[in-house]
């Protein structure tokens, strides 16, 4: 079975044979096509993510449903799962069944991310890196990525170094998704973003819970799309 | 000729034809208006105002429904009245007082002239009582929920006209409902004019329409009883007491799940946290804000609520 999953900024495909990962892939989403070879057959493609209409598919899954299966694959004792995409951030409660899905403001997306790596002219690969170097950041009070920008701007005029606005941000971002999240015990944080380690320090040191983060976490939803392929399309 | 009064909010239409007077919901033609409005918090209230001053819906008078059902209307109802539309403004009792809700139907029957011909209560009763038959069909998979939708909504004015409106309702086709799950929807309703049938393309049948329930639900032979039925309006009072309402439907139509619809800058919204609390069901929240097609954000929170309730059950 297979799992492609185009998002708003990169395009991901699992393929899965009986429950074990064979190959995968990311590019930019423009270029999904690069994923679907002369060897893939289409009536093996379950498809997700904002484009999953768009793409050849047998059948189509919201990134709500392929999240739950992708994550329960790693932690099937998890309690919500937190998807941290280009351009929503998704809140998943899988005790009650219901989900939280934040896309009218940049703030807490990986945009927002990106407009800040952008001002500095830095990749934002290296956002954690540049986290990790000082303890403290400066205050970043916005809930609004474009006045959180502002905002940073006017810390930087202040003295504050990059690394400490960088720190800064990562902690309004942690800041702003935790609002998001109800109590709970066991969280799993999914999406590329889940890859800069500032941010998940800053979440560490905002939520009451256990954050975990399965390996390759981008893929997680291409993975789940593909398990429900497995588990309920050709059931 | 009759007169049309505007209405904001559920007032009896009963009593509003036994004053000899057209109730018109103002609310019913902002969903489909293109109407942008100048200044808002809530475009349901933000697009009839506008609408009202710029001549787009006429009316001979204005009825504003203020209070717990809708705080918004307060300061758009007088903004009309202003303009010199003649308006008149009308509060529920919170605390459920008959006597003060007898009181506020005797001003409005004197605002409209004084009751006229007592047989339109009876005539708005069996009305109504059609109104319950169509959505107990509803609940059996007998009729498409976006038909009763679209006929339950209109019992806030009846369509400005009892016998056309009767014919509408017998009109409804009957067909074998195909759905994966059974929701209910509370809250406001949708300010997009296709919500019912897109949740229904997604396989979500909605078996209860919370605010449109209360068209039917309310109902009376005379003002004294008229009084005594309507101040239990789940809207305009505590919220304990809508919760036991919803309960009691959730339970009786069976329900998998509950889509509670917001309006941007409502203060209903900020219910949504007790309802989560209170309601034991997967709660869908969407939140809307100016009229048009059911955006695509929405519909994706719709498909992805009707792929968990399938999975789950």
């Amino acid at each position: 079975m297979i799992g492609l999953d185009v998002g708003s900024t990169t395009a991901k495909i699992v393929l899965l044979h009986e429950g074990n990962v064979t190959k995968s892939k990311v590019v930019p989403s423009h270029r999904w096509q690069e994923l679907v070879d002369a060897d893939i057959d289409e009536m093996q493609i379950i498809s997700t993510g904002y484009f999953r209409k768009k793409v050849p598919h047998r059948d189509a899954i919201t990134e709500i449903t392929a999240a739950i299966f992708g994550v329960k694959y790693h932690f099937p004792e998890t309690q919500m799962i937190v998807d941290i995409g280009g351009q929503d951030t998704k809140v998943i409660d899988l005790r009650n069944n219901s989900f939280l899905i934040n896309d009218k403001c940049s703030a807490g997306t990986g945009a927002f991310l990106e407009l800040a790596a952008h001002y500095f002219d830095i990749p934002v690969a290296s956002l954690g890196e540049l986290h990790n170097r000082v303890r403290e950041g400066a205050q970043i009070n916005n809930t609004c990525g474009v006045f959180a920008i502002s905002e940073m701007i006017s810390q930087l005029v202040k003295g504050y170094t990059m690394e400490e606005v960088v720190h800064g941000i990562h902690q309004a971002f942690a800041r702003r998704i935790s609002q998001m999240i109800p109590p709970t015990e066991k969280v799993t944080m999914i999406g590329g973003t889940v890859l800069n380690t500032g941010i998940l320090d800053a979440m560490n040191s905002i939520l009451n819970s256990k954050i975990k983060v399965p390996p390759e976490p981008q893929l997680i939803n291409a993975l789940g799309a593909a398990l429900y392929g497995e588990q309920k399309v050709l059931k | 000729m009759t007169k049309t009064v505007g209405i904001t909010a559920l007032i009896p239409p009963e009593l509003i034809y036994a004053c000899h007077w057209q109730p018109f919901d103002v609310n019913n033609i902002v969903p489909t208006s293109h109407t942008s409005p100048r200044s808002k918090l809530c475009a349901w209230t933000a697009v009839w105002r506008d609408m009202i001053l710029d001549g787009g819906m006429y009316l001979d008078s204005l009825v504003v429904v203020a209070g717990g059902d809708c705080h918004n209307a307060l300061v758009d109802g007088q903004k009309v009245a202003m303009s010199g539309k003649p308006t008149h403004y009308f509060f529920y009792p919170f605390d459920r007082d008959p006597e003060y809700m007898e009181s506020q139907l005797l001003h409005l029957t004197e605002f409209l002239g004084g009751i006229k011909e007592t047989g339109m209560f009876k005539q708005v009763w069996d009305l109504k009582q059609k109104g319950k038959a169509l959505d107990r069909l509803r609940v059996e998979d007998r009729v498409r929920a976006s038909d009763v939708f679209s006929a339950l909504i209109s019992f806030s004015d009846l369509q400005g006209d009892p016998v056309a409106f009767e014919k509408c309702l017998d009109n409804i086709l009957r067909t074998n409902v195909e759905y994966s799950s059974r929701v209910a929807l509370i809250g406001v309703p949708p300010i997009y004019p296709d919500f019912h049938e897109v949740a229904e393309s997604l396989g979500l049948h909605i078996v209860y329409d919370e605010l449109p329930y209360e068209f039917i639900r309310l109902g009376g032979g005379d003002l004294r009883s008229i009084a005594r039925s309507y101040r239990d309006y789940s809207f305009s009072g505590p919220i304990e007491t809508r919760i036991k309402v919803i309960k009691r439907e959730l339970d009786k139509r069976n329900v998998d799940g509950v889509i509670h619809y917001t309006q941007f800058a409502c203060h209903h919204t900020l219910e949504d946290e007790i309802f989560r609390e209170y309601l034991d069901y997967p709660i869908l929240t969407v939140q809307g804000d100016l009229p048009r097609p059911t955006p695509e954000q929405i519909v994706l929170r719709l498909e992805a609520f009707s792929e968990m309730l399938e999975v789950s059950t």
